[in-house]
C-alpha cells in the first residue's frame, strides 16, 4: 500500500467513475423518455462494484448496460418511468458527492501529513 | 466515464424537445389555415423521435480513457404528415370553397395539440433538471482538485 494511492482511494475511484457512467445511463433513459420502443437502460451498481473491487486493478473492468426488467411499457414500446428516473438521478448526484467529500478529505489527510512535518527538524 | 459527454445527451435531448414544441406550435397555429404552397389545407405534422448513440465531441476525442459505452442521446429522426383527411365545412362563400361549396380545413383538434406541448414541455423541465445535476456532479470533480 503506497501513500498516495490508498486502497481507499482506489475504492473512491471505482464508485465514482461508475455513479458517473449511471448518470450518462439515467440521463440517456430521460433524454429518451418520448422516443417510441426505447428500453429504459441501467447498470448493476452493486455487482459491477463488487467485480470492479475484486479485480487487481490492472485491467479496467467495464460496466455492462443491461435493459432494467419489470417495467410497465406504454402502447408505443417505451418503458421509461420518469419517476424512476428522477429518483435515481437526485440518488446518483447524492451518492457521487458523497464519494466525492470522502476522497477531498482523504486527500486533506495527506496534505495534513506532509504540512505538518514542516517544523520537525 | 466522461460527464461532458452526459451533458451532450440531456443537450440533445433539449433540442429534441424544443423542435416538438415548434411543430405542436406551427399546427396550432395552422388550424384554421386552408391553402399552403403545396395546394390544399395545411396538414397536421408529426415529430419521430429516435434513439442514437452519441457522436464524440472534439473535447471527448482528445480524452483517451473516454469511454463510448451505452448511453444514447435523441434525435428527431423526421417530421411526418398526418394522413387524416381534411375536415369538410359547408362555406360557399369562402374562396377556397370547391364545388359544392366546401371548404377542406385541415383535421387538427387543438386540444390534443395541448397535450402534446404540455408533454414536450414536461420532458423539457426534466432533462434540464438533468443538466443541473451533472453541472453539479461536473463542479464537484473541480472542488476536489481546489481543496
Amino acid at each position: 500500500m503506497s501513500l498516495f494511492n490508498s486502497s481507499q482511494m482506489e475504492l473512491l475511484t471505482r464508485y465514482l467513475d461508475l455513479t458517473a457512467t449511471r448518470q450518462s445511463l439515467v440521463t440517456g433513459n430521460i433524454a429518451n423518455v418520448d422516443t417510441p420502443g426505447y428500453r429504459t437502460r441501467d447498470i448493476d451498481f452493486h455487482g459491477e462494484l463488487q467485480r470492479a473491487l475484486q479485480g487487481d486493478g490492472s485491467e479496467t473492468t467495464e460496466p455492462v448496460a443491461r435493459e432494467v426488467q419489470g417495467l410497465i411499457a406504454r402502447p408505443d414500446g417505451n418503458n421509461v418511468s420518469i419517476d424512476r428516473e428522477s429518483m435515481l438521478l437526485s440518488e446518483v448526484q447524492l451518492e457521487f458527492s458523497s464519494a466525492e467529500l470522502l476522497l477531498k478529505s482523504e486527500f486533506k489527510t495527506l496534505n495534513l501529513a506532509i504540512n505538518e512535518g514542516n517544523g520537525a527538524i | 466515464m466522461n460527464l461532458f459527454k452526459v451533458l451532450d445527451i440531456s443537450g440533445s435531448a433539449l433540442l429534441a424537445e424544443r423542435q416538438r414544441a415548434e411543430v405542436v406550435a406551427s399546427n396550432m397555429a395552422n388550424a384554421e389555415s386552408t391553402h399552403t404552397a403545396e395546394g390544399g389545407p395545411y396538414k397536421r405534422m408529426h415529430v419521430v423521435f429516435g434513439a442514437h448513440p452519441m457522436q464524440k465531441s472534439g473535447f471527448a476525442m482528445t480524452l483517451a480513457s473516454f469511454n463510448d459505452m451505452n448511453a444514447e442521446g435523441v434525435r428527431v429522426e423526421r417530421v411526418v404528415q398526418d394522413g387524416a383527411p381534411p375536415v369538410r365545412r359547408f362555406e360557399p362563400g369562402h374562396p377556397d370553397a370547391d364545388a359544392d361549396g366546401y371548404v377542406a380545413y385541415p383535421a387538427i383538434n387543438p386540444v390534443e395539440e395541448m397535450v402534446n406541448l404540455m408533454g414536450s414541455a414536461r420532458a423539457y423541465q426534466l432533462n434540464a433538471s438533468a443538466v443541473q445535476s451533472t453541472k453539479n456532479m461536473i463542479q464537484a470533480s473541480i472542488d476536489i482538485i481546489k481543496s
